[in-house]
């Protein structure tokens, strides 16, 4: 259920998602993945369009991992920091990352090996319903998505909302 | 650790499939996140100082991704931007699948059509408004030509594309050289199409608001060419 897809310019790095319903322990995931004890992004799905905007946000943390030039501490939350049109990494934080109250998560894995380990550590750690990737395009909140991206309905005509949301987080930096 | 990821674009690239060299980058198809792309790398010149190569990539770099997204902001379609790696000076762009550029298919026309002036006529009127529409962003492309237009497949839909050359500007002076630099490259690869490139032009006024302005310096560049006199 959950999806892997390989970088392609990283062959040894591969992007795996889960996506949660029904999850009761956000507040707790949320605590352990700011204490450093979770091996992975948690993110919250009403923002996201498609999954494609996950491996946007994954291949630039590796790229920016790699040159030495992240804006945030760890890949994990550069991934997060990504997502987000702006630059500012608190906000990123509170409209990617998940909320304590928060009923579906995705959590979001950049494994270098064949880690397979860690992906069943952390579903371990959700006490919820592991549902198909594919649902996200049901939970996202168009409406919020277009109006934190500023997508008018004018550039909609020429391409979909996800070309317009991965344009932005592709370019964010020399905007 | 920055060579090793300049290394990561240079490894892809070495297999991908490489569709076009030009003077200033080389165009490759390839996949990127599971998604058919093609990626354009600026590649080091050395005939130039290091330091002022450098820097005139990266400004294009910026540039293009810049322009492309004020246009699609716009309304204007161009090609998604993927990823952008300014340390190989590599922009990852969507592959607009099944196109063919408006030169192409104007050639084929023309061969094949018997009236081919009356069946092209929706084509110039549609870049006419296209760029109309791009100009009033204050957007200069810098390299209109046919082949940097692309009609999606079965669709009257234009992309522009290779905004390399591209930047900001409101003076009706850069715009009608714009314009002037796409008549002659019009004109010169499409014989006879003085007609269809003027009923372009024709769209073009009536779409722009501040087209007046453009026309009229479009005239006088055609007098003096594409630089400004430097004399007096």
């Amino acid at each position: 259920m959950h999806v892997t897809q390989s970088l392609e310019l990283f062959p040894d790095h591969k992007v795996t998602q889960v996506l949660f319903r029904d999850v009761k322990n956000a507040a707790e995931l949320r605590q352990s993945a700011v204490e450093g004890k979770i091996n992975g992004a948690l993110i919250n799905p009403t923002m996201l369009v498609h999954p494609f905007q996950v491996l946007v946000a994954a291949n630039k943390a590796v790229h920016l991992d790699k040159i030495g030039k992240m804006k945030t501490r760890s890949l994990y939350s550069e991934v997060i920091f990504n997502l987000s049109p702006t630059n500012n990494i608190s906000e990123a934080f509170k409209r990617f990352g998940i909320s304590d109250g928060d009923d579906c998560v995705l959590v979001v894995l950049v494994q270098s090996t064949d880690e397979s380990q860690l992906l069943e550590e952390i579903t371990a750690k959700v006490d919820g319903r592991q549902v198909p990737v594919e649902e996200i395009s049901s939970l996202s909140d168009p409406a919020k998505i277009k109006k934190l991206y500023k997508v008018s309905p004018l550039e909609e005509k020429c391409g979909t909302l996800l070309d317009a949301v991965v344009c932005r987080m592709a370019t964010k930096d020399v905007m | 650790m920055a060579e090793e990821s300049s290394m990561a674009a240079a490894e892809l690239l070495r297999q991908a499939e490489l569709l076009k060299q030009g003077a200033e980058a080389r165009l490759y198809r390839a996949v990127f996140l599971g998604r058919p792309a093609v990626v354009k790398q600026r590649f080091p010149k050395r005939y130039r100082h290091p330091v002022l190569d450098e820097r005139l990539t990266h400004r294009r770099t910026v540039q293009e991704v810049r322009s492309i997204l004020r246009c699609r902001k716009a309304g204007i379609s161009a090609p998604v931007v993927y990823f952008v790696d300014y340390t190989s000076h590599c922009i990852f762009l969507e592959e607009i699948v099944g196109s063919v550029t408006v030169r192409d298919h104007i050639a084929s026309t023309q061969e094949t059509h018997p009236n081919p002036e009356r069946e092209l006529e929706p084509l110039a009127d549609g870049m006419g408004q296209i760029l109309a529409r791009m100009h009033d962003e204050d957007v200069i492309h810098g390299d209109l030509t046919t082949s940097n237009m692309l009609l999606r497949s079965g669709a009257s839909d234009l992309v522009l594309i290779d905004f390399g050359l591209s930047y900001i500007s409101a003076l009706p002076e850069d715009k009608g050289v714009d314009l002037y630099v796409l008549e002659k490259a019009f004109l010169s690869t499409h014989p006879n199409t003085e007609a269809l490139f003027d009923k372009l032009l024709k769209s073009y006024a009536a779409a722009s608001k501040k087209s007046p302005a453009v026309i009229k310096k479009l005239d006088e560049v055609r007098l003096r060419g594409r630089k400004r006199s430097m004399v007096g």
